[in-house]
């Protein structure tokens, strides 16, 4: 379980995260909303330290991060984070020697799944096919829990698809997902949770199915009703 | 195996409904063999935590069974098939009927236009 727990964060003297408090379970996908610049990114990398929080709590598993979360735990943001001279089989290479934990195995399939080309560098790829790459090398790491920031935006409709598609296999099965997301409506029926951010704080944490099954509401008509819009 | 889902009834239930309908009209049946969770979920493209709770709900309604080692299977028991037919009918007609009921029609009236519309559609699908 990853537990987020009264974390504030300051840039500057503007305040992002003004307390948020959540938790993420293993086997689950829990979905951060909120509209741009609420904080849904800051909090992804504070969960990784990669940016420093100013009060607060973040656990892993009952543990605090160290250098040994990063077994456990991966991060796919929304660009890629590998040299564009590289090409995808380069970035895998670069990737196995620096995990321990890579799968080599996974990626091939991945690689099929998504249907990639070993030898296209990355810099040839169009958005849709980097974003796919980008998923490759976070979801071929075996690791128990995924970070994923807006995979969906900005890439095709059947691309967002086929990412959609990977939420149904078993390449996630048994994770523990964390994803932020504008496209609520392609991933709707995939949730399990969804946290909703507004102003610094999360201003409802609740369950889709629950949501539909006691209130006969979809996750957008819970949405509208906290933001009032 | 293609399910629009609305979004505001849960995805199990809808999930449970669509293995209903496909019993009722036979396509589903008795003692066959149903997909696992994991490639239902991936057939549907759906959550497998969701999948893994239809399964459970139906297995409860006694609408399948799994033994050890073995993949889920239709029950073979004619009494609760026939009750899923049934149930499915009296749904729809209820339905119907308080859709309907609004509009104050006397029920002969309605009960010929049923059967006039009913079987204009049978005739164009034949």
């Amino acid at each position: 379980m990853i537990e987020v727990k009264a974390v504030e964060k300051k840039f500057g003297r503007k305040k992002i995260l003004k307390g948020v408090s959540f938790t993420a379970n293993k086997g689950e996908i829990t979905c951060l909303i909120g509209i741009n610049g609420v904080g849904k990114t800051t909090i992804l990398n504070a969960i990784m330290a990669l940016t420093p929080i100013n009060k607060g709590q973040i656990l892993i598993d009952g543990k605090r991060l160290d250098k040994t979360t990063f077994e456990k735990i991966t991060f796919i943001p929304d660009v890629i984070t590998m040299l564009p001279q590289m090409t995808i089989a380069e970035a895998m290479e670069f990737m196995n020697d620096f995990y321990t934990c890579w799968n080599q195995e996974r990626a091939t399939e991945l690689l099929e799944f998504f249907r990639l080309n070993l030898s296209d560098r990355i810099a040839s790829l169009s958005k849709g096919n980097t974003a796919k790459v980008n998923l490759l090398l976070g979801l071929a790491l075996d690791v128990d829990y995924v970070l994923m920031d807006e995979p969906f935006s900005g890439i095709d409709m059947f691309s967002r698809e086929e990412i959609a598609n990977v939420f149904t296999s078993h390449l996630i099965e048994n994770r523990g997902v964390i994803i932020t997301t504008h496209e609520v409506g392609d991933i709707e029926h995939l949730i399990d949770k969804v946290v909703l951010l507004d102003d610094g704080i999360v201003t409802k944490e609740f369950s889709a199915e629950e949501a539909r099954e006691n209130e006969g509401k979809s996750v957008i008509d819970v949405m509208r009703e906290v933001y009032k819009r | 195996m293609n399910v629009n889902f609305n979004n505001r009834d849960p995805v199990y239930l809808q999930i449970v409904r669509y293995f209903k309908e496909k019993i009722a009209i036979g396509e589903l049946e008795p003692g066959e063999e149903i997909p696992s969770r994991r490639e239902l979920a991936n057939r549907m493209k759906i959550n497998p935590n969701t999948a893994q709770r239809a399964y459970k709900e139906m297995e409860e309604q006694g609408l399948i069974y799994t033994e050890r080692n073995h993949p889920s299977k239709i029950t073979t028991d004619t009494k609760t098939l026939g009750k899923v037919r049934e149930e499915l009918i009296i749904e729809a007609v209820d339905m119907f009927v308080t859709s309907i009921r609004s509009i104050n029609v006397p029920v002969e009236e309605l009960l010929d236009l049923v059967r006039v519309k009913y079987t204009a559609n049978d005739d164009k699908e034949a």
